[in-house]
């Protein structure tokens, strides 16, 4: 009865493979608006029956997707022509030779234009493993309503809602805290901002300035144990900043650009009243440094037609597709002359709301944006940083310093339990 | 089948197991292998393998990201998680979490279970009412819980007027946990002990009233023991889940405010950081603590495992 | 149970109460749960019980699940698994549960505590070689896949529960059915499988849910729509940006994929409890 019953349920398994078009599988997570479905069905007929394209749906969270790419990766799956990678996997899974480096004859083709950061991140010990996709960084919101000046560094913007609060107004400022990437993001962006950096050129030992990482350190607590911080600071992610900005307690918010159609969208009333700045400074007079984010597309390393997966990504990557994702699902480009292209900076929603009025701002940062360490212990190293430095109130800018870089050292050896 | 062998088992009992096995010993030893052999079968291939390799892994030293850097390592993964604090701190959050909802839980499911089995009307609605939250996925009702109790979007903090950050302390947290734990999970138990009620006579129960009996010492000294078979798997197999507890947590803290337990740990381990050698550690011990609960339970109850029973 | 010849008022009132109680404790998250599924967006914050305005979109919408082909397919899958492995674990777990409580072979402590040990090894650390089986078989991905580590992992538990009933089953009351004239069949129709029912249905609903709501497999053993049950599909659902967090979709889920439980619990429920009348026991 066991077989038959699995006889029945057998005719699932395995459709047939048809000689002829090599079919190409692009493991990514399926955005928002279809973008990438449409930028498939663009590269197929574009690709005039030398191959197709077929998109594999991954998880919504990036964890997970990593999950899953790294659990096949390592198992040999062929699979996996292309996928989507978070930037910070690029050095991760270059070295475990789970994806190919970019041909030497295409590399031009695939970082030619685009942000420099990108394309930093797309690399790994100097050799280029995927075509960047699309990028982030944080700025700063604000309310023209409550404040007129947007403060440029740190302390200036506790200041500035310390009076808020005094003039009964609102006067929250959220970040993300809880106990995931976004606060290594925080921290990373603090740290650069302040002139340090987590680890050195080479990725391979701790850096971590004495002085800059206790500025850094000292701004965390600084916002998290003060009167501005939201109850739920130490368990926000990007949404929940979001959820805060909307329901009108929050002066000050950093955050992606999403929150502006959402603003719009949602909470019309405070989308009015919206404005951005760069994320604030940590020392005065010297301008911030974010931490760039972003997706590249790499080549699976079991794959069984590389040279079209490269040609297929760099299709995908190319530049209408950025601009059809920036327009309908807010995924900025990497391409720097898109931010100069009316069709992305003019860019409107339905409601005839401009959708990157942000753009000019958004790139400066962008250029001047730096990158999370790139080592294979990335992983590690993150684990490290968020068991140190969660709960953010609970920073001691003095120990922690030291706490923080013995944390990193155990990480990059890949020992110990985090 | 189960008409003829009724018959065929109760003659064999009856001529008696001599000091040779009789023919139709043989035959029911027979059948009886016969009979568990399918499930044994299915258990075997599929775990037998896995968890053997587990254990194979647990003694190298093997990272997924630099699958050349292997080696074997005897006990120094044991070695390295036994020894570090961390291990121990979430063994003890684990246990706490485990005890107190897993009591919590015998004493509501009773309620509920009374509640399903003598409800003098209505009885089918409060009974699929009862079940609905076992029925639930894991992860969207710990999202849920976690959403109600999210001081800016959540309803209560309105409800019960304060600005409380439940998620943003260790204590407010093992509370909101431990509560979607009971939630969730109380209707495994109570649907358990319903079926043990049902395991109990009437007339044996109604013959102790009779006798003059309060419902206290009916309870203690007729109903429970009758049921001590029903109740002993439920609490087994709720306090082994309770201990293996992954979802809940991670929905509504990922383990901060030092709520991370065990299992939490292993997956970290092996599926974030892809260190199998030592997440594999990780997961025997984890095995080997529910193997301690699980036999001191089983002794603790004194029940023999497969005690045969052919007369009521 | 039937209630005596005295139900006052009073019992019924307290009956009442408590039956409130009852349901209001378990009823109250699964009703959060629907109001989350029918606010908008813009009110999914708006820190209420109640959604002040409520729509269907996150139904019928854009968004909404009902247009979503992922989730349709991940709920027919979930169906057709979760059926299936319940009613081959049941079957599994009732042959070994009847042979460990009737009859006498060697090794039925082995096989109990063994089937114990299988349920209490951390999954976390199974997936991996399992994924690594199923691809070389090319189980991965398949309906089959995912019915059988289900029932893996679900038998121990089955058989113990139906060891535990079983145990406590009269089985020489067939003997007296058949003494009084009753066929075998009609003796083991009539007598026994009352009795049984009530353990085989409770291991029922308990292999069903576990199947159900089960996430570490589904993510782990699936790929595509083909065998992707709703629990893992849960997780692919996309806000409206890369960084929104899809509540209104999710909670619709969560409500449509409930109602097949509460269904099925709705028929079982009876038989839970149809087993020992008053008068098949005698001392």
């Amino acid at each position: 009865m066991l077989g038959a019953a699995l006889a029945v349920t057998a005719t699932a398994c395995g459709g047939g493979d048809e000689s002829g078009t090599p079919v190409l599988k692009w493991y990514a997570r399926d955005e928002a608006g279809g973008v990438f479905g449409t930028a498939i069905d663009d590269c197929n007929e574009a690709a005039e029956g030398r191959y197709e394209i077929e998109l594999q749906a991954l998880p919504a969270n990036a964890d997970e997707q990593r999950e899953q790419l790294v659990r096949r990766l390592a198992a040999g799956d062929s699979d996996i022509d292309l996928m989507n990678m978070d930037v910070i996997w690029t050095a991760e899974f270059a070295n475990a030779e789970w994806i190919r480096p970019w041909p030497e004859d295409q590399v031009a083709a695939a970082t030619d234009g685009r942000l420099e950061t990108a394309v930093e991140s797309a690399t790994f010990e100097d050799t280029v493993y995927g075509i960047p996709l699309n990028t982030n960084a944080q700025l700063l919101w604000y309310r023209k309503d409550l404040t007129d000046e947007p403060p440029a560094t740190w302390d200036e913007m506790l200041d500035a809602a310390d009076q808020l609060e005094a003039d009964g107004e609102p006067h929250q400022i959220w970040e993300q805290g809880q106990r995931y990437e976004g606060l290594v993001v925080w921290f990373a962006s603090l740290l650069a901002s302040a002139g340090g950096s987590i680890l050195n050129e080479d990725g391979t030992e701790v850096s971590l300035e004495e002085e800059p990482t206790r500025r850094a350190l000292e701004v965390l607590r600084d916002v998290s144990t003060s009167s501005h911080a939201p109850p739920a600071l130490a368990t926000a992610q990007e949404d929940q900043g979001r959820q805060g900005w909307e329901s009108g307690d929050a002066a000050f918010l950093v955050n992606y650009g999403f929150v502006w159609p959402s603003a719009n969208e949602l909470a019309p009333d405070i989308a009015e009243q919206m404005a951005w700045a760069p994320f604030p400074s940590v020392e005065p007079d010297v301008p911030s440094t974010v931490v760039a984010g972003g997706f590249n597309i790499g080549i699976g390393a079991y794959g069984d037609h590389p040279d079209l997966a490269v040609e297929a990504a760099t299709c995908l990557a190319g530049e209408p597709n950025q601009t059809r994702n920036a327009q309908d699902a807010g995924l900025l480009p990497v391409t720097e002359a898109l931010y100069d292209d009316p069709e992305v900076t003019e860019a409107e929603n339905e409601a005839g709301v401009k959708l990157f009025p942000y753009a000019a701002e958004m790139k400066e940062a962008l250029d001047r944006a730096t990158l999370r360490p790139r080592t294979p212990f990335y992983n590690d190293v993150s684990l490290a940083i968020i068991s140190i430095l969660h709960p953010t109130a609970d920073i001691d800018p003095e120990a922690d310093v030291d706490r923080l870089r013995d944390a990193i050292e155990q990480a990059l050896k890949g020992e110990g339990l985090l | 089948m189960t008409a003829a062998t009724p018959a065929a088992s109760a003659a064999a009992r009856e001529v008696g197991p001599g000091p040779k096995l009789s023919g139709r010993a043989r035959s029911e030893r027979k059948l009886g292998l016969l009979l568990c052999a399918p499930a044994v079968t299915v258990m075997v291939l599929v775990t037998g393998y896995p968890i053997a390799y587990a254990l194979w892994l647990s003694t190298q030293r093997y990272d997924l990201r630099f699958p050349d850097d292997r080696g074997f390592v005897g006990f120094d993964n044991y070695i390295a998680v036994l020894g570090n604090s961390l291990w121990w701190q979430d063994l003890v959050n684990t246990t706490v979490i485990m005890v107190v909802s897993v009591v919590i839980e015998l004493l509501l499911g009773f309620a509920l279970a009374f509640v399903m089995h003598r409800a003098i009307f209505g009885r089918g609605p409060v009974r699929s009412a009862i079940l609905v939250p076992y029925g639930i996925i894991t992860v969207v009702a710990a999202f849920a819980w976690r959403f109600a109790f999210d001081p800016t979007t959540g309803f209560v903090n309105g409800l019960l007027g304060t600005e409380q950050s439940w998620f943003t302390e260790k204590w407010s947290s093992y509370l909101v946990i431990i509560l979607a734990e009971i939630w969730k999970t109380t209707p495994f138990m109570s649907l358990l002990l319903l079926a043990g009620f049902t395991l109990v006579p009437d007339d044996v129960v109604n013959a102790a009233r009779v006798d003059g009996a309060s419902a206290g010492y009916r309870l203690r000294k007729v109903i429970i023991p009758l049921m001590k078979p029903a109740i002993l798997v439920a609490l087994l197999f709720r306090a082994l889940d309770a201990f293996r507890i992954f979802d809940s947590v991670f929905v509504m803290t990922r383990g901060a405010q030092e709520t991370e337990n065990v299992s939490i740990l292993g997956y970290k381990t092996l599926v974030s950081r892809l260190n199998l050698g030592l997440g594999s550690a990780v997961s025997v011990l984890i095995f080997v603590c529910v193997v301690i609960i699980a036999f001191l339970f089983v002794k603790g109850f004194g029940t023999s495992l497969a005690q045969q029973r052919g007369e009521s | 149970m039937k209630p005596g010849p005295q139900t006052g008022t009073r019992d019924r009132i307290f009956w009442g109460a408590g039956i409130v109680i009852v349901i209001l404790y378990a009823l109250i998250p699964v009703a959060w749960i629907v109001t989350l599924s029918l606010k908008p967006a813009a009110d999914v914050t708006d820190g209420s019980f109640w959604p002040k305005n409520p729509t269907l979109d996150n139904y019928t919408g854009e968004g909404g699940v009902f247009k979503d082909e992922q989730f349709k397919a991940a709920l027919w899958n979930s169906i057709g698994i979760a059926l299936i492995a319940t009613l081959l674990a049941v079957i599994l777990a009732t042959f070994a549960a009847y042979a460990i409580v009737r009859l006498d072979f060697p090794g039925k402590t082995l096989i109990m505590s063994g089937a114990l040990a299988i349920a209490m090894f951390p999954p976390v650390s199974i997936i991996g070689p399992l994924f690594n089986m199923w691809r070389d078989l090319h189980l991965f991905d398949t309906w089959p896949g995912l019915i059988i580590p289900y029932m893996t992992f679900t038998l121990p538990l089955a058989i113990w529960t139906l060891s535990a009933f079983f145990r406590e089953i009269p089985w020489d009351l067939d003997k007296a059915a058949r003494i009084d004239g009753a066929t075998p069949f009609q003796a083991f129709r009539k007598v026994i499988a009352p009795l049984a029912a009530p353990g085989m249905f409770t291991s029922a609903i308990l292999v069903f849910i576990f199947a159900w709501n089960d996430f570490l497999f589904a993510t782990s053993l699936t790929s595509t729509n083909k065998a992707r049950t709703v629990p893992a599909a849960i997780t692919f659902f996309t806000g409206s940006s890369q960084f929104t967090f899809p509540t209104g979709q999710i909670a619709a889920a969560s409500v449509l994929v409930t109602v097949p439980i509460i269904v099925m619990v709705l028929i079982f429920q009876r038989r839970i409890v149809s087993g020992l009348t008053s008068g098949a026991v005698k001392g």
